[in-house]
């Protein structure tokens, strides 16, 4: 099949408005899957995905489609990640593709994500097929989704096919639209063959398997490939195309240039293969890479530490499994003096930490605790050096500091209007700064703003659900870091700084923040035998101070000769007891407190 | 091996239960018979028969060994005196209750050759008294107070009990006050502990009483106040005493000295071993009589558990214990010195008087 018959395309879509259905209806419609063998979205593996109704992992699709000008041709469907974590690995994904679906809700409209995911596909200058899905919903609005189609993402009105996945209304329309609209790949076959690496995934069986776009050139079984990074030379055990359902890999003869596909190798584990990189031939290498090749750096950082000290090796095997098919995940071992040994982990974003730490519970079984999130410093030393800081305890010495640096990002609300002034609130609390305002509609409006990635890691989505009681929508994409007063906020029981609750704050919330942490800690330290003071302290300077005052009483009245043994077995246990909980200097804390604390965070 | 100089008896009889008591006892008369007596008896000539018992101090505790006949307690007394060489004999301490404690029985144990006895008055207060669910009015306690002055018994203990549901602190102050004006020459005075398994326990957990460690420790305070400004010395936790009154039997206990426990559910505490006899009466004769030992736990203590006992039990006292018993818990030691758990004294250490009030939690760091 020549390349004119090939049209390699993505659906992007805020959360919920039909992306998943669409392709699962595009895969029926061209008989690539049985109506019967189609279960809910086919392309979401996970469990966690099907929950969450999110594509985590890509997982790309080749469909043969007969058009209405009687010519076959090969649709490579390639489903990405629906969030703005894994911006990386969509535009990744964007990158092996020309044209892109853009799904919009008939009734909701465009929403942040719409917009975020718009940015991204035009960035990577792909052509759009707009798509107003749900149309057959009674509450569906066509006249002013068509007006937020032109005025926010400045598409033309009359290009929207108008479809319903679910009814199965203007399926061929948009088929027909990717085949007209869309162009084919440019790639040249005699050239040297260049393969974009946009994702992979781990077989038991057989290893890495990687997701390329063949770019130039093509590539079959036997040919001797390396990756243009790391150098590293591969032998092709198998290339091939993919289905929805099992087998879920069906070998071909070549990949050539224009297709998408996969190439298995052997490649040991997926940390071995950066997305981004460009496969090439190792007798007859290309002598430029593909653009945009970027390693793909964690943005959002946290401890996640066992509850039961023994499970450290369990979670370090059940981490690395995790790695093996998501290598943006990373981790390193780290010890806390409060939560003992554990793993300093990164990840894309918040959501990326949380699918993590959730699958970490869910697939593994693990009990675990995470660390008060932290982002990405660079801190500017007095001599000119910069150094990068994930960790509150790896902040240099505020004397040799002459700048901190935060990283930001550019936020995209879409808002009710009656919600605008408590959000602009909100805003103003977490530091953020309105850019622009746009009014979607008569009842909602968008908000540009641009805040402190560290300001939204832990409630700000929440608040703004609650806020706008769910009908609000948040995205984000990240922006240049920005010079702020940041301070470390440390506490300090009886005295001694405990790891686990320092963190790097911003000056004007590190008193608040101090106080919070210190009356939380109040009520969960049990009384020791002296008094504990419980302090929050910047540099040296204490901002922040509660007591957790003496026990008082602690004595058994009676206790003759035939109560010795029991006395002392009673001793022994509170002794036991003691052990279990975690010293800081004198001063005895259970576990579960510090739970307790990293919790109300 | 040298003679057991200390010997306990368990009467496990009591008219009625107390709501807070974990002892093992018995209510009624059903195994209150002479068979019991003969079975104490026969547990004595056969520890007698392993290791000579020439007692330098004897307790009979309980339940309530005066709720025996007087015809049965001056058997058991008759029965003692025989098997036992009393020569070197310091101390005789018989428990006590208030309504069981006749003029007759009072002289009876007197002429026995008991000279100590531990009265369980536990207030002065009938509405205290009502919670804590005893048999004995103030006034009976008072005139059996009387009774056993009356017949010649010079060293007398009066039980008192704080923290009592319901008790103020102005009541527990006149329970001390009035207990000071009777001048006994010693008075033991308990907070309220709600054992595991009694009335108390179960109110307490269904929540309706309450524990309240502040007021547990002002009542504390006031106690050893109010009695130390009486004349009183609180040599240990719970007891205080006019010089020389001091239970010589108790501190052999807190010493960690060996004694022989007689009597069903006694412990004692010899050759190195812990052992228990059976918490049941008929059981326990029935054992006797079949030539069987009696015990039904046993737990053998080594140096180091001995050690730790010695610690934890000996600095209870006022005298403390001696430094050097301290060697292994060097840190543990330095620490308690500087929050001012523990004082030096001589080559000793004791606890200081905040140290008195967190004696567990001191204790218990030389556990490990």
């Amino acid at each position: 099949m020549s390349n004119d018959r090939i049209r390699n395309f993505c659906i992007i879509a805020h959360i919920d408005h039909g992306k998943t259905t669409l392709s699962d209806r595009l895969l029926e419609f061209t008989g690539t899957v049985e109506k019967r063998e189609s279960q809910e979205q086919l392309l979401d593996a996970m469990d966690l995905e099907r929950e969450r109704g999110i594509t985590i992992k890509s997982h790309p699709v080749a469909m043969t489609y007969k058009a209405q000008d009687g010519l076959e041709y090969q649709l490579n469907l390639m489903d990405t990640p629906g969030h703005v974590d894994f911006a990386y690995e969509v535009s990744r994904s964007l990158a092996a593709c020309e044209g892109a679906i853009l799904v919009v809700d008939a009734a909701q409209g465009v929403e942040a994500q719409t917009v975020a995911n718009v940015h991204l596909a035009m960035k990577q200058e792909l052509t759009l097929v707009p798509v107003i899905n749900k149309i057959d919903l009674p509450n569906s609005d066509l006249p002013s989704v068509r007006r937020q189609l032109e005025e926010i993402l400045a598409i033309p009105a009359e290009e929207a096919v108008l479809a319903s996945a679910k009814a199965g209304i203007g399926i061929t329309d948009i088929l027909e639209a990717v085949v007209k609209r869309i162009p084919p790949p440019k790639g040249k076959a005699e050239d040297r063959m260049r393969a974009l690496v946009f994702d992979s995934s781990f077989d038991t069986y057989r290893g890495v398997v990687v997701y390329v776009r063949v770019v130039d050139g093509s590539i079959k079984a036997g040919d001797v490939v390396k990756m243009m990074n790391t150098n590293r030379p591969y032998e092709v055990k198998e290339v091939g195309i993919f289905r929805p359902t099992n087998p879920k890999f069906v070998a071909q003869r070549e990949l050539p240039a224009g297709s998408v596909g996969y190439v298995i190798a052997n490649m040991k584990t997926s940390a071995e293969v950066k997305v981004g990189d460009t496969l090439t031939s190792s007798r007859l290498p290309a002598t430029e890479p593909l653009p945009g090749f970027q390693e793909v750096q964690p943005m959002v950082f946290s401890g996640i530490y066992p509850i039961n000290t023994a499970d450290f090796e369990a979670l370090k095997v059940a981490m690395g499994k995790l790695q093996l098919n998501d290598a943006a995940f990373v981790f390193q071992a780290e010890s806390s003096v409060a939560l003992g040994f554990g793993f300093r982990c990164g990840f894309l974003g918040l959501l990326h930490m949380e699918i993590i730490q959730e699958r970490l519970r869910r697939e593994f079984d693990m009990d675990i605790i995470a660390t008060y999130p932290s982002v990405i410093y660079q801190v500017y030393k007095t001599n000119g050096e910069m150094v990068l800081v994930d960790n509150p305890e790896h902040l240099p010495d505020m004397s040799i500091v002459e700048e901190i640096r935060e990283p930001m990002v550019r936020c995209f609300l879409m808002l009710p209007n009656e919600a605008i002034s408590p959000i602009m609130q909100l805003i103003l609390e977490k530091r953020g700064v309105l850019k622009h305002t746009e009014s979607l509609d008569t009842r909602r409006v968008m908000l540009t703003i641009e805040i402190p990635l560290n300001e939204i890691l832990v409630d700000f989505v929440d608040k703004i659900k609650s806020i706008t009681r769910g009908y609000g929508s948040m995205d984000y994409e990240h922006a240049e870091h920005q010079a702020s007063k940041l301070v470390k906020l440390d506490i300090l029981v009886n005295g001694e700084p405990v790891d686990a609750f320092s963190s790097i704050v911003h000056r004007d919330k590190a008193e608040s923040r101090g106080r919070a942490l210190a009356a939380k800690l109040k009520e969960v330290i049990p009384t020791q035998l002296f008094t504990v003071p419980i302090q929050a302290a910047i540099g040296g300077k204490i901002v922040a101070r509660e007591t957790v005052s003496a026990q008082r009483k602690n004595v058994t009245a009676k206790c003759y000769g035939g109560d010795i043994s029991r006395k002392r077995k009673l001793l022994e246990k509170q002794k036991e007891g003691k052990k279990r909980m975690k010293a800081i200097g004198r001063v005895n804390i259970p576990q579960e407190a510090f739970i307790e604390v990293l919790k109300t965070n | 091996m040298p003679p057991i100089e200390h010997l306990y008896i368990h009467i496990p009889f009591c008219p009625k239960l107390c709501p807070y008591c974990c002892f093992y006892v018995e209510e009624g008369a059903k195994n209150k018979n002479r068979a019991f007596l003969d079975a104490l008896l026969l547990e004595l000539e056969k520890q007698n028969q392993i290791r000579e018992v020439i007692p330098r101090t004897i307790y009979m505790g309980g339940g309530t060994p005066t709720s025996l006949l007087a015809d049965q307690l001056a058997y058991l007394m008759e029965g003692l005196k025989t098997r036992l060489p009393l020569h070197q004999l310091e101390e005789w301490t018989v428990e006590a209750n208030p309504a069981t404690v006749r003029p007759e029985k009072a002289r009876l144990l007197k002429e026995a050759g008991v000279n100590r006895i531990s009265l369980g008055v536990q207030s002065w207060n009938d509405t205290t008294l009502k919670t804590l669910g005893r048999v004995h009015s103030s006034l009976q306690a008072r005139k059996t107070v009387e009774t056993l002055l009356g017949a010649g018994f010079a060293s007398l203990n009066i039980d008192l009990m704080f923290s009592v549901p319901g008790q103020t602190l102005e009541e527990w102050e006149a329970d001390l006050q009035t207990t000071l004006e009777i001048a006994p020459s010693h008075i033991s005075a308990y907070c309220l502990t709600y054992e595991e398994d009694t009335d108390f326990f179960l109110k307490l957990s269904k929540g309706h009483f309450k524990q309240d460690e502040a007021r547990d420790a002002r009542l504390f305070e006031l106690t050893m106040e109010q009695l130390e400004a009486g004349g009183y010395a609180q040599y240990e936790i719970s007891n205080h005493a006019r010089p020389g009154h001091e239970s010589r039997h108790n501190i052999a206990c807190w010493e960690g000295r060996e004694y022989l426990g007689l009597g069903p559910s006694a412990f004692s505490t010899l050759n190195g071993e812990r052992t228990q006899n059976v918490c049941d009466t008929a059981e326990y004769v029935r054992r006797l009589n079949a030539g069987m030992p009696p015990v039904h736990s046993r737990e053998s203590l080594d140096a180091s558990t001995l050690l730790k006992e010695k610690v934890a039990f000996g600095l209870r006292m006022a005298t403390g214990v001696e430094e050097e018993h301290l060697d292994n818990w060097h840190a543990e030691k330095i620490h308690l010195l500087e929050i001012g758990l523990l004082e030096r004294h001589d080559s000793r250490l004791r606890l200081t008087r905040r140290g008195k009030m967190l004696a567990d939690a001191v204790g218990e760091s030389f556990m490990g």
